[in-house]
């Protein structure tokens, strides 16, 4: 066993998510994996890390002892948020705004529902307290700070026991001064109380949504700290070796240390986890762009990844408030296992947004489901096997499934089958609106992607979403159901910085960028020393966000830069690389019209050495038999006799025609007739679908 | 429009509700889509950032199939207005791949204002007409007596700004350059409204280029029952939502402030019958038509009463022909609420805003649970324009406020929104900042501005700007600036709102409801303060712990807490 080689080094990735937490571990020298699932503990999720560890460690499987590195997706910050469990957190502003987090864009979250309101901000009022000072647009200074005032605002955060403090002043992208010196004095003298400046959560332009990204950044800080300290401890007794890095919405690692001073950062971090999997398959089998669908019990989250990079969007809600910080761009959307099907007031069928959840589930779990589910209709085509998931621990009872689907059927003058049919094209119809939104309406053809889905449904429903994006591949990971925690293991150490600055985009105008680039390869640099990566592991990426003078919304676009000695392109390849950007998201470009550019962005990695192929299960064979056959419905109203493969039993080199089965222990995949099913090297499953 | 029939029953019966729902979802998508990319892409802060703007498709027969979900309720009419007039002015036979038709004009293209520029684009389909792809876009100007083409003062629609009529700005596919460039030459600040109109037609592009995908998976005739199908289960949903206002008589009246050029306390006045929920709205009783820029066209009037219905009783029905179909609206020619030319309207949304709030408060008895206080019913319009001293080049800064929505029958009101026929955003004030020579002192709410209720009202907005290092010009449009915004079921009225000028030696001079050409000097300050709202339900009955919530909050004095509320004890739990 390993566990006797002193030089073995286990990397851990643990994906805490809202029903299971999932293991990923790894062993580099022997090439051993291991994986696990325990139930979540939502109350402490580091309860269920500590229980999983345990258990890999006592099961003999995982030396803790030996374990170098855990990374970690956590929810937590999510979570907080949706349930409010924060703190008192007190906000200092500029003179004559406290109203401002209140007011936000002075819209509400649905036109014509009149009782529909954004949640209430995070500070109340009466703890939102103005400072006189003010910086204006070029970073001049207008009103200097009035530090006398400093005292009382001391005294007032003090007295109304304020966890956390955030700091959001007018311009500070443009000028940091007045928020780093209150930050400064705050820090000094109410050293129990968390302080975010909106300068260094965020630095950009458009107060609003900097601030909200601050204050809830703010707010978390207790929470996640507590968190930390308490998983830190923990992990000191079981894994004194272990470096703990915490995935960010962005897709990377951070430090433990970044990650109490940005807990914001982290309120994606498990769907993040996800696209990094995705792309270390991807990158084993060699396909550049992905459309992910990761689809669960309640929503399917899908992303784009286009050569072997995520997708990213810079603004987006956490829990109805806005979030302007780099995350994958990734959109979720009610269509899960569980969703419910239903007749809306006008007669058209509708499936979810209202999922069954875990209890009562769906009809077929037979925990008191009464709803028809999306796995309900699974289940009576003949697609999920009775005996059920995780090898037969939950098995599914198909008449249950029948009966909440008959009234649905006897409404409509369908069979049972039919209507399941119908209830799975709408779902499809719902996923397939939810990827054009990240790939056709940001201007990129679906056509050319390959569709990688997982989580415990995604490989169910592949086939038919696949076919109505015109794509013609499909990617099956190994491991559908651990996809997340696996790309934990494979993440980078990564960190973000960005820079303000408007100036039109002329030859002239560089040298001030170029400065600014000096400067932000010089912040990078001290990154990688503070994070102690290895200087050939360094990696830096910059982007400039242009657009045209006029225009309120930015491209982001990506600068190939000589890493050795980071210099900008000249103006004119800049207006080149930003008009094929604005031709490819909008169609349109025109090469007379000024462009200026807004911020500079660079992103920093240490690489970590990739993960190798994973070792062929024992048994498995490149012409597996079948374990039974069934009848299945696929897309015609009668059932094919189908044959059922085991995953495992599944060797590369192996082809299956369909129609077929295929199981495995969280996930099964459905080969439609005419569709090929091929495993290949890294045992990822390829579909050929039919023409 | 009576809800006429493009496809053979016998198709339309092949219409499961499931291949519609699916159907209905592509439509969806087209339409959203479209919104994204002229988001994007136009260049004008109002569209980009305030998102004034709107994209559909309509069938041949020029009933509104879908819209984007973020569609503003008043474009519905400019829509439709647009289709109408297309069809009658055309015949089909006339209409070729490539054109795109565009129009502006209330009196003869089905317009609501000016600023509001419709785009209509054919789609053909192997040689068929299956429909239009529409969208229209807030220009922050099109001309006329003021810059920013909103402000008020005048009282005929020439002053307004460029009339369009429908025209093809394309033809199969080519730009008309002379009439493009006549358009440019009449508004101020040409290239970003070009861009604008860039941004216009490459969503009509896109739009095309999409439902010619979903007609290769779906026939032609399929798609046209799925239209028929659409408008008249939408029609149908709405009608028996409706039959949840019981039988009976409903009448309203509320007052308009001014006009602007002299006509003040505008009645509006609203009959409902009700019985077995076939509804009639009868606006016949209101004031003519006045010589200021508030009087609506028949329209927009219609998508006012659409948009109270579905808020008040679904707000989740789709906004397709089958909603405007839904009851009868009774109006009179030359009336404020159905005017004709020479009319100006450009800041009709006021008069749309007071006539939602005419309807709910009618509706008040038959819908207790549902009705809201009257909200700041305005769309209160700032408009500052001069010569930027750091550029030398115009510059128009555009801007409505939001303010109080009214109490609700289970909770308060929102302060500072806008409310709703409109949901556009404010701009950011470092946005405001950094284009114009402009500085934003404050921006907060107006202290005791909501009307005291079991649930308050939402208090109004102020903002307070200044002219930087050069003298600018103000116009302004406001409404509830003398008529309250009035409380439901025993709650109180919230506070008007008010444009004042603070001059160097800090006098304050309250403005017109409706200013147009103040100087604002390079030392003085204009203030903003947008109305608050209705209060719902007896103040008495307000839990203690809120009306100290009221107070610790700073958002209402202690002297009105005391006024409407008597003591406050501080220890109650």
């Amino acid at each position: 066993m390993e566990m006797d080689e002193p030089s073995t080094n286990w990397v851990v990735g643990v994906d805490v998510g809202g029903t299971f937490t999932d293991f990923y571990a790894f062993e580099r020298s022997s090439k051993t994996i291991r994986v696990h699932k325990t139930p979540s503990t939502p109350d402490n999720p580091a309860n269920a890390i500590i229980a999983g560890l345990e258990h890999l460690g006592e099961s003999g499987s995982v030396p803790l002892e030996a374990v170098t590195r855990l990374a970690h997706g956590t929810t937590v910050a999510t979570n907080a948020l949706i349930q409010r469990k924060g703190g008192t957190v007190a906000v200092v502003t500029t003179r004559g705004f406290r109203d401002l987090l209140e007011i936000g864009r002075q819209v509400r979250p649905k036109m014509y529902d009149l009782k529909a309101d954004y949640p209430p901000p995070l500070a109340n009022r009466e703890h939102r307290f103005e400072i006189t000072e003010r910086i204006g647009a070029e970073g001049e200074i207008i009103t200097p700070l009035d530090e006398s005032e400093i005292d009382a605002l001391v005294e007032q955060i003090r007295a109304i026991n304020a966890q956390a403090c955030a700091v959001c002043l007018l311009f500070s992208y443009a000028n940091a001064e007045h928020e780093q010196r209150i930050g400064e004095i705050l820090r000094a003298r109410l050293p129990d109380v968390a302080i975010s400046l909106s300068s260094e959560v965020q630095p950009e332009f458009r107060e609003f949504e900097r601030f909200s990204t601050t204050l809830l950044n703010t707010y978390l800080q207790p929470v996640l700290n507590s968190y930390m300290n308490h998983l830190e401890n923990e992990l000191a007794r079981l894994s004194p070796d272990a470096h703990v890095g915490i995935n960010q919405s962005s897709g990377g690692l951070m430090s433990i240390e970044r990650a109490r001073s940005f807990p914001i950062r982290t309120a994606l971090s498990g769907p993040a986890a996800g696209a990094m999997g995705a792309i270390h398959v991807a990158e084993l089998a060699e396909r550049p762009d992905i459309i992910t669908l990761d689809m669960g019990g309640t929503s399917a989250d899908v992303a784009l990844i286009r050569n072997y990079e995520a997708g990213l969007s810079f603004e987006r809600d956490v829990a109805g408030f806005p979030v302007r910080l780099p995350m994958v761009d990734i959109n979720t959307v009610g269509a899960g296992g569980g969703s419910i099907a239903w007749f809306d007031r006008d007669g058209l069928v509708k499936v979810g947004p209202l999922s069954a959840g875990a209890v009562p589930g769906p009809a077929c779990y037979s925990r008191g489901g009464t709803e028809p589910t999306v796995t309900d209709a699974n289940a009576v085509l003949g697609r999920l096997s009775v005996r059920g998931l995780l090898d037969g621990a939950m098995t599914l009872d198909v008449e249950a499934s029948r009966k909440v689907i008959q009234p649905l059927a006897d409404q409509m003058g369908f069979s049972v089958e039919k209507t399941a049919q119908g209830m799975l094209g709408i779902v499809t119809a719902n996923m397939v609106r939810a990827i054009r939104a990240i790939s056709v309406e940001r201007g990129h053809d679906p056509r050319d992607c390959t569709l990688m889905p997982f989580g415990g449904a995604g490989p169910l429903h592949a086939n038919a979403v696949a076919k109505a994006l015109g794509v013609s591949e499909v990617i099956v990971p190994l491991s559908p159901g651990i996809l997340c925690a696996q790309g934990l293991v494979v993440a980078d150490l990564k960190e973000d910085f960005v820079r303000s600055h408007r100036a039109p985009l002329t030859q002239e105008s560089l040298a001030a960028l170029q400065d600014i680039l000096d400067d932000l390869v010089e912040e990078a640099q001290r990154w990688f020393e503070h994070e102690q990566i290895a200087p050939k592991q360094r990696r830096i990426q910059l982007s400039l966000d242009m657009r045209y003078i006029g225009q309120n919304f930015e491209l982001r676009v990506p600068i190939d830069i000589d890493e050795s000695n980071p210099k900008l392109p000249d103006a004119e390849q800049l207006h080149k690389a930003f008009f094929r950007a604005h031709e490819a998201n909008y169609g349109f470009h025109n090469p007379d019209d000024p462009v200026e550019a807004v911020n500079l962005r660079m992103t920093a990695r240490g690489e970590l050495p990739s993960l190798p192929i994973p070792p062929v299960p024992e048994g498995a064979s490149s012409s597996p038999d079948p374990v039974e056959r069934r009848p299945v419905w696929f897309e015609a109203e009668e059932a094919v006799e189908t044959p059922v493969y085991r995953r495992t039993d599944l060797a590369p080199g192996c082809r299956i025609e369909g129609p077929a089965v295929i199981d495995q222990f969280d996930a099964t995949l459905l080969v439609y007739p005419g569709d090929v099913a091929r495993v290949d090297d890294s045992l990822s499953l390829i579909l050929e679908l039919a023409k | 429009m009576t809800t006429d029939s493009l496809a053979s029953d016998a198709v339309r019966r092949e219409l499961d509700p499931i291949t519609l729902e699916i159907i209905s979802n592509a439509l969806r998508s087209v339409a959203d889509e479209m919104f994204a990319a002229l988001m994007r892409s136009a260049y004008s802060t109002n569209i980009k950032e305030r998102h004034d703007h709107s994209t559909a498709f309509c069938d041949r027969a020029g009933r509104l199939i879908v819209q984007a979900d973020q569609s503003l309720p008043i474009h519905i009419a400019s829509m439709t207005g647009l289709m109408q007039t297309l069809l009658s002015k055309y015949d089909l036979s006339e209409i070729e791949e490539g054109d795109v038709f565009v129009a502006n004009d209330p009196h003869v293209a089905g317009g609501t204002h000016l600023p509001d520029i419709n785009l209509a684009e054919p789609v053909f389909v192997e040689g068929e007409l299956l429909g239009f792809i529409c969208n229209i876009a807030h220009h922050a100007d099109v001309g006329g007596m003021a810059p920013g083409s909103m402000a008020g003062g005048m009282s005929e629609i020439y002053q307004e700004g460029l009339r369009i009529p429908l025209i093809r700005l394309f033809r199969k596919g080519e730009l008309q350059r002379d009439l493009f460039d006549l358009m440019l030459l009449n508004v101020r600040i040409p290239e970003e409204r070009r861009g604008d109109y860039y941004a216009q037609i490459a969503a009509c592009r896109l739009g095309v280029r999409r439902m010619k995908e979903i007609a290769g998976r779906y026939s032609c005739e399929m798609l046209n029952a799925a239209f028929d199908e659409i408008v008249s289960r939408t029609e149908f949903r709405m009608r028996e939502v409706l039959k949840e206002i019981p039988d009976g008589v409903y009448s309203f009246e509320d007052v308009m402030d001014d006009d602007g050029v002299g006509t003040t306390d505008i009645p509006i006045r609203l009959t409902i019958t009700a019985k077995g929920g076939e509804l009639t709205f009868d606006f016949r009783e209101t004031a003519p038509q006045v010589a200021g820029n508030i009087n609506l066209p028949r329209n927009a009037s219609q998508a006012a009463v659409v948009y109270a219905l579905k808020a008040l009783l679904d707000p989740e029905v789709p906004n397709n022909q089958g909603i405007l179909n839904c009851c009868e609206i009774l109006t009179k020619e030359g009336t404020l609420l159905h005017c004709v030319f020479p009319a100006p309207v450009a800041a009709r949304a006021n008069t749309s805003q007071r006539v939602v709030d005419v309807i709910i408060g009618a509706l008040a008895d038959a819908l207790p649970d549902r009705v809201v206080g009257a909200a700041n019913g305005a769309n209160t319009t700032a408009v500052f324009a001069g010569v930027d001293p750091r550029t030398q080049q115009h510059y128009l800064y555009f801007e409505t406020l939001g303010g109080g929505f009214g109490g609700r029958a289970d909770r308060d009101g929102k302060d500072g929104v806008q409310v709703h026929i409109t949901n556009t955003s404010n701009l950011p004030i470092e946005a405001i900042e950094t284009e114009y020579p402009l500085r934003v002192e404050s921006y907060g709410f107006v202290e005791d501005s909501g009307g005291a209720g079991r649930y308050r009202g939402g208090l109004g907005l102020r903002r307070v700007i200044r002219p930087v290092g050069h003298d600018c010009i103000f116009n302004g449009a406001g409404e509830r600036f003398t008529h309250q915004p009035w409380g439901v079921f025993g709650g109180q009225s919230g506070m008007s709102g008010r444009f004042q000028h603070v001059n160097e030696a800090g006098d304050v001079m309250l403005l017109d409801v409706k200013p147009s050409g103040i100087k604002v000097s390079r030392d003085d300050a204009l203030v903003v303060e947008t109305p608050g709202s209705g209060g719902y339900g007896d103040p008495k009955t307000r839990a203690p712990q809120q009306v100290r919530e009221d107070l610790s909050s700073g958002k209402f004095s202690a002297e009105f807490i005391s006024r409407h509320y008597g003591e406050v004890k501080e220890t109650e739990t």
